[in-house]
């Protein structure tokens, strides 16, 4: 079955495979996919690609890097082979993420509010209260519906028991999800023919939701809330996902002076006709940047006063300031905990195994098996400072080591997972490569979850780092629809 | 609207219109200056005021020549590259307000003058047809894609502000021809000059259609600040720039709008009560030198006025505008 061009050897190096199992047989929900693309020649596939990779570049979905002078934006690499999801198993995702986020909404609010599990002692309270992301300006403030991160974004991987687990929580300005949305655009352009015969779910109502969203979470008596869209301005990374979200909801764009802080309190617009209030301000700047008198004073980015308004109840901000402190990589530690104390329930989506140097046994642990194990300090992201332990020198092993026992709160260590691969071009035909999904989940007066999300491709053979800051790809994700009966 | 976003929507207009302006005279200079046997670019760097700069990139590098200068160097700001990049780049922090037509050909042109590292004069056609014809479509595509609204409105102010300047400078760069009592006047060479500053304006056509068989200088002067039916005239221009003024501002409060509204309207009943004879008769570069003053003040009323304007406290602004 697995003949062709594009897949011939494709099964014989693939134990850990989304498309095929360990003995090298299809999987059902790829079945027509390999069909079709058993069709295909590696001249149809490079041109399909070329198109694809041109559309990308004339429509502008670029990323900026930072330390490039000359021609700050590079398109996001693409990868044109998709990843598919069943239905069945999509149903399980997507109830395991409302379950989580309701959770960690819980979390927030009882954070900044009588802090009960701190209290009866579920989570320590030193590693919350230690947090960089924890706010506390924000205690004893009640957001609109208790919503703390409206917007969330979780990196799940395929660990070895074949189940998606939860890897990370981005609960502050999680961004990725215009990729989604134009690279499902690109394919329904350049490969027609490989959409399955029921189809897959659509993406594209997700700025519908979004807006719906930011409109149920206005502050009290705005009965037709006013929403903008706060970017740090053409310079940063992700300006092109702003923009195009904006343009989506048909939301107002703004930067920090665009907006200016009353003597009522209140939030207001300039434009060319006087001033014009907001009710919602979905930020995509950090905490820190926020407000100039309470965060960095250095600031440029932010509003002077919008604090003081936020907490004066007159305008939301999505997410929410301090949110933070729900995906801190050692909180994360205790989510299972943190679902089981405020929902009775049991976790639908699991953690993967992890140890936090803060806790004295663990610490052992981890020094007695820092070899199979991944070492990642808690305030970094991008994959920056992660340890492999079976790939590391005597020195570097060493020198984390050191610096864990140094700080042992910015420290976490979690087994090296083989999460799965899925079927990516290099080269000359399609390889096993690893993959994570981060599905965005929205929380507002309802919870939603996008049929699939941002699959971010490793593109090197027995790579694990999928971040586009370090040579990852993306790759449209089908979750398939139900075949009707 | 966001008074960034018209602010920069009427900066994309002024700099999209330079670009084809930019583009369409070094065409007709470049060829101009084959034919004739004539370095003429010298003429255009200074209509595009760059003149000192010019001798400073020469210091840094001495091989430069007019056309790459005024055509594509990063060492001038007002290069045509330069210039699109602008507006490129304003393009891409008002995607939202442009349609994704619009924004495609802006990246595309974009793209086609950043891919090309080397340039020489064989390139010069290409670049400027290349140039002019794309800037056409995305003008083009704008008025057929994008939401007739105030951002619109402000993309025209800025688009024909532009265009009255531009218009001026060609004309400008000529006036020596058309000084009373010089001889020369109405030789070969001098319809030679009149036919290029013709097709620097794309008046070429316009002008026959008006039926006159000999090419004047005077006529050509008429057609380009006085008439009101040639597109890229003064008048026309500014006419234009009134009308869509007034629709951008149709909602603004009077204290904000009233400055830069009497200057256009002033500026229009100016032009509309004179004619070629006067002004040549009191001097065409000093009428040419007034004129554009007069947009500088215009421009400058907008951007205080209205773009950054300040709000002043909240409660006072609210109860004035209510």
């Amino acid at each position: 079955m697995l003949e062709g061009e594009l897949l011939d050897g494709y099964a014989a190096n693939a134990p850990d495979d989304e498309m095929v199992d360990a003995q090298g047989t299809l999987r059902p929900d790829y079945r027509e996919l390999a069909e079709a693309l058993g069709g295909w020649s590696l001249e149809e596939y490079e041109q399909r690609k070329a198109r694809a990779d041109l559309a990308l570049l004339s429509a502008g979905i670029t990323f900026n890097v930072y330390s490039d002078e000359e021609g700050t934006e590079r398109i996001f690499p693409f990868s044109l082979i998709p990843r598919i999801v069943g239905a069945e198993e999509w149903k399980g995702v997507d109830a395991g993420l409302k379950q989580r986020l309701r959770a960690l909404n819980l979390f927030l609010s009882d954070l900044y509010g009588e802090q009960r599990i701190l209290k009866e002692k579920v989570v320590p309270e030193e590693i919350v209260l230690s947090s960089p992301g924890y706010r506390p300006e924000m205690e004893g403030f009640k957001p609109p519906l208790g919503v703390y991160a409206h917007v969330a974004g979780c990196d799940l991987v395929r660990a070895e028991s074949g189940e998606f687990v939860v890897l990370e929580d981005n609960l502050r300005t999680p961004s990725g999800v215009s990729y989604v949305l134009e690279n499902r655009t690109v394919m329904l352009r350049v490969v027609p023919d490989l959409f399955p015969r029921w189809g897959v779910q659509a993406v594209t109502d997700y700025p519908n939701q979004l807006l719906a969203t930011l409109l149920s979470v206005g502050p009290e008596g705005s009965d037709t809330p006013r929403a903008v869209l706060l970017t740090p301005g053409i310079y940063n990374s992700a300006y092109f996902e702003h923009s195009f979200l904006s343009q989506q909801m048909g939301i107002p764009l703004v930067e920090g002076t665009d907006l200016t802080v009353g003597d009522d309190d209140c939030v207001y617009l300039r434009s060319t006709t006087g001033l014009e209030q907001v009710d919602v301000v979905y930020r995509r700047i950090d905490d820190d940047f926020l407000d100039p008198l309470v965060y960095r004073a250095d600031s440029l980015l932010g509003v002077p006063g919008l604090m003081r308004a936020y907490l004066a109840g007159n305008v939301t901000l999505a997410n929410a300031p301090g949110a933070g402190v729900a995906d801190d990589k050692v909180v994360y530690r205790w989510v299972p905990e943190i679902i089981r104390f405020y929902l009775d329930e049991d976790p639908i989506l699991q953690n993967v195994e992890t140890f936090s140097a803060l806790i004295p046994s663990e610490r052992d642990y981890i020094k007695a098996h820092a070899r199979e194990l991944v070492l990642k300090p808690a305030n970094e992201s991008g994959g920056y400072g992660v340890l492999i332990g079976e790939q590391a020198t005597e020195e570097e092993l060493q020198s984390t080591l050191d610096q864990m026992e140094a700080e042992p709160r910015n420290w976490i260590a979690q087994p090296l997972l083989h999460f799965s691969t899925i079927p990516t071009f290099d080269e000359d035909r399609l390889k096993p490569r690893r993959a994570d999904l981060r599905p965005f989940v929205l929380s507002g007066e309802e919870t939603w979850v996008i049929p699939g999300g941002l699959t971010r491709v490793a593109l090197r053979e027995g790579s694990y780092v999928v971040n586009s800051s370090q040579g990852g790809g993306s790759k449209d994700t089908w979750v398939l629809n139900e075949e009707p009966d | 609207m966001l008074s960034r976003v018209a602010e920069n929507l009427y900066w994309l207009g002024r700099y999209l219109e330079r670009t084809e302006n930019i583009a369409r005279m070094a065409h007709v200079e470049h060829e101009v200056s084959l034919e004739g046997g004539q370095e003429v670019w010298h003429s255009l760097v200074s209509t595009t005021a760059s003149n000192e700069l010019y001798w400073e990139a020469l210091l840094e590098s001495p091989e430069l020549t007019h056309s790459e200068f005024l055509l594509f160097s990063p060492l001038n700001p007002g290069s045509l590259r330069s210039t699109f990049v602008r507006a490129r780049e304003l393009a891409r922090g008002l995607r939202e307000h442009i349609s994704r037509e619009v924004w495609e050909e802006i990246n595309a042109l974009y793209l086609f003058l950043s891919r090309r590292k080397q340039f020489g004069a064989g390139d010069v056609h290409e670049l400027c047809t290349e140039t002019q014809r794309r800037t056409q479509t995305i003008l083009g595509l704008y008025d057929n894609t994008v939401l007739r609204d105030e951002g619109r409105e402000w993309f025209r102010c800025g688009m024909y502000l532009e265009r009255a300047d531009m218009t001026s400078r060609i004309v400008d760069a000529k006036y020596h021809i058309l000084l009373p009592g010089d001889d020369s006047v109405g030789g070969a060479f001098d319809r030679f000059q009149w036919v290029a500053v013709l097709r620097s304006a794309s008046a070429r056509e316009a002008y026959r259609r008006l039926g006159y068989s000999e090419v004047d200088g005077m006529l050509v002067a008429q057609l380009l600040i006085f008439s009101v039916e040639f597109p890229r005239s003064l008048a026309f221009s500014v006419q234009a720039l009134a009308r869509h003024y007034q629709q951008a501002t149709a909602e603004a409060p009077k204290r904000r709008r009233a400055g830069a509204e009497r200057r256009i309207a002033l500026l229009n009943l100016d032009l509309g009560a004179s004619d070629v004879e006067q002004v040549v008769d009191e001097g065409l570069h000093e009428f040419i030198d007034e004129f554009q003053g007069r947009l500088i003040e215009v421009d400058r009323a907008i951007t205080e006025d209205i773009f950054r304007a300040e709000p002043g406290r909240v409660a006072q602004v609210r109860l004035v505008e209510d």
